[in-house]
């Protein structure tokens, strides 16, 4: 038969791409855990000899993790939170009013994204300054954040809500709704997986951001866990397991919101395709 | 009355999509909205709903002017044509959804959905999502979730429109039985006159925004107000045929082979150019008796009914009962019957 061996074959295909995609990852995990000298010996194990799980405590403590993490949580949780607050009102009024000063809006929208961190960070640190934000360094990262992330939400979550019939909306008005009941009650839930993706990636994308961060937060007791993995390297360093354990710490969490969501993703991401 | 529009004009920007519509609708009546597409029948419904603000005018519920009311505040119920079940709510939830609005206990919503469905025939699917439910079911969702709330007018946009043929008879039927049984006042779109002439008590007939004649089914088919109304209701359309009214201004020469004259039994100005207007089924044919010779250009027969067009400029439709007693080629001879003829001004197209 051969649709079946076709079958095996894309199974097989798909499992070596994984495993080159994973690869990365899997060496992170390892290294972490190998002796300074085995990381460097060649050729290379692929199963550490001595496996040495105490690096984990070590560096937690030793580079104030918790710290670092908390303040990656609310940069990320306040970026993504004025992003969907404020993205889904915008969508929502893009999507449903159609002018020529709707097709400007999007089209001014759609240039903040163009624009790369890099380029926007000194005349944001400039205007931060001058208003006197730079006082408080991590709200001034989260409004730079979701500024940035905002085209990308706004576009995406306008779109799903361009599928939702305007009927429904009107069958909710009728049924008894208020303008603003019938976008909470009827609009609202059946965009809910299109948004919750969104914000997710949000989410991700803010919790590894740097650029901002690095420069417009000074004190490192305020800084995300991004700027303190800057601190390991140095022109010499070289405790690698050490780098890998906190890489680990970091990236674990978000790997793990990844694979319980992700058939919400993929939900999300071909809604509107099914249908 | 309840239901009263009075003089209602509604603009989109420049495009002044009603003019000056006036219906009165009494408690317990059926009222059906016909007209071509874009004649406006839409945007009536759901300027009575409050989906649309009329530009002047003033609409009344109940004696309540709603003008300014939100629809929330003017409790009608509306069944659309795509019928916009909450796709994200099972059918229960669609049903009892406005009665929760209200603030109806859950226990109690669902007591009066489960007596709606039980009318509908909707007791078996209430935990389905709708997407799980064929064309027709979805129907009577759409029907129920408005007739639990038990609202002051039902307002339909064409919700048959999506069913297949049988299932649209049937339904004819069905949805006036259930009016009548609710004892509500309804307003009902369509293009189809058909519907609109069996289920209604009442016909708006429409055209661009203006409502060209209103009133019994009958009334309309009988005594059209002009040739619009008289060309849109009735199937077969009506035969128009040019004509001039005879010296002695009791008589009508028709523009056709051999220049039939048919006696009228009323008097009309001697000398004028009309358009005079007959059924299909005030047409007949025979052997030998008649008016006029015609060649038979088709035949169509569906056992009870036969349909035929003839071979004039311009082409006449007949239908009669029963078989088809001639086939295409034949001649015959064909007899108007002078009592049934409708005339209208050349011009005008007005009702003479
Ligand atoms: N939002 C709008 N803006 C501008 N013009 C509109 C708008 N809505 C409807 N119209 C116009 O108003 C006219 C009447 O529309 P309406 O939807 O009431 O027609 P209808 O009689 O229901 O036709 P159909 O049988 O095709 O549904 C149409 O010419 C339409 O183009
Ligand atoms: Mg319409």
């Amino acid at each position: 038969m051969r649709p079946v061996k076709h079958t095996y074959l894309w199974l097989l295909a798909a499992f070596v791409f994984s495993v080159i995609y994973l690869f990365p990852l899997y060496w992170m995990y390892i290294t972490a855990i190998k002796s300074p000298s085995e990381i460097f010996a060649s050729p290379p194990t692929f199963w550490p000899n001595d496996p040495d799980l105490s690096i984990y405590p070590d560096v937690w403590e030793a580079r104030e993790v918790p710290r670092y993490m908390w303040n990656s949580l609310v940069i990320a949780f306040g970026a993504t939170g004025l992003t969907v607050v404020f993205g889904t009102g915008c969508a929502y009024v893009l999507a449903r009013y159609r002018n020529i000063w709707v097709d400007v809006g999007l089209f001014l929208v759609l240039m903040l994204q163009v624009l790369p961190a890099s380029v926007m960070v000194t005349p944001l640190f400039v205007g931060f300054n001058q208003i006197g934000l730079l006082g408080w360094p991590r709200t001034a990262v989260v409004l730079g954040v979701a500024a940035k992330s905002m085209p990308f939400f706004v576009v995406l979550v306008r779109a799903a809500f361009m599928t939702i019939p305007r009927e429904l909306e009107e069958a909710g008005l009728v049924d008894g709704n208020s303008r603003i009941g019938a976008f909470i009650w009827i609009v609202l839930p059946m965009a809910r997986n299109a948004i919750l993706v969104c914000a997710l990636l949000i989410f991700m994308q803010a919790f590894g951001e740097y650029i901002y961060s690095a420069s417009i937060i000074q004190d490192q007791k305020l800084a995300p866990a991004s700027v303190g993995l800057k601190t390991f390297l140095g022109p010499n360093s070289k405790d690698w397991n050490a780098i890998m354990a906190y890489s680990a710490m970091y990236v674990t969490p978000i790997l793990a919101i990844f694979i319980l969501l992700q058939r919400r993703i993929v939900a999300g991401l071909t809604a509107g395709a099914l249908k | 009355m309840q239901i009263e529009i009075l003089n209602l004009d509604k603009h989109y920007g420049a495009y002044h999509a009603l003019r000056d519509v006036t219906v009165q609708i009494p408690k317990g009546q059926f009222v059906a909205l016909v007209g071509p597409s874009g004649c406006g029948k839409s945007t009536l419904l759901r300027s009575i709903a409050g989906l649309e603000t009329i530009t002047s005018g003033t609409l009344k519920i109940e004696g309540e002017i709603v003008n300014d009311l939100p629809p929330r505040k003017r409790d009608v119920a509306m069944v659309f044509q795509s019928y916009a079940l909450y796709p994200h709510m099972s059918v229960a939830e669609n049903m009892t959804y406005s009665l929760r609005i209200q603030g109806v206990s859950k226990a109690d919503a669902l007591k009066r959905a489960r007596e709606v469905a039980e009318v509908t025939g909707l007791t078996d699917l209430l935990d389905r999502r709708p997407r799980d439910l064929s064309g027709g079911q979805r129907q009577r969702v759409a029907m129920g979730r408005a007739i639990v709330r038990e609202p002051k007018a039902f307002l339909f946009d064409e919700p048959l429109s999506n069913l297949d043929a049988a299932l649209r008879v049937h339904m004819r039927t069905e949805v006036r039985a259930l009016h009548d049984r609710l004892g509500a006042t309804s307003v009902y779109v369509t293009h189809d006159q058909i519907e609109a002439m069996t289920m209604a008590d009442h016909v708006v007939v429409m055209r661009q925004g203006v409502i060209e004649q209103q009133g019994a089914p009958m009334e309309l088919y009988d005594r059209p107000a002009n040739k619009f109304v008289a060309g849109f209701i009735g199937s077969p359309a009506m035969n128009f045929v040019d004509g001039k009214i005879g010296e002695d201004g009791h008589s009508v020469t028709l523009a056709l082979p051999n220049t039939p004259v048919i006696p009228l039994s009323r008097k009309a100005e001697a000398g004028r150019n009309v358009t005079v207007g007959m059924r299909p089924e005030h047409l007949s044919l025979d052997a030998n008796d008649g008016q006029i010779e015609v060649a038979i250009r088709s035949v169509e027969s569906t056992g009870s009914m036969a349909y035929y067009t003839t071979r004039t400029d311009p082409e006449l439709m007949l239908v009669e009962q029963g078989r088809n007693r001639f086939r295409t080629g034949d001649t015959a001879r064909l007899r108007i019957a002078p009592e049934n003829v409708q005339l209208f001004d050349r011009k005008t197209d007005i009702a003479i």
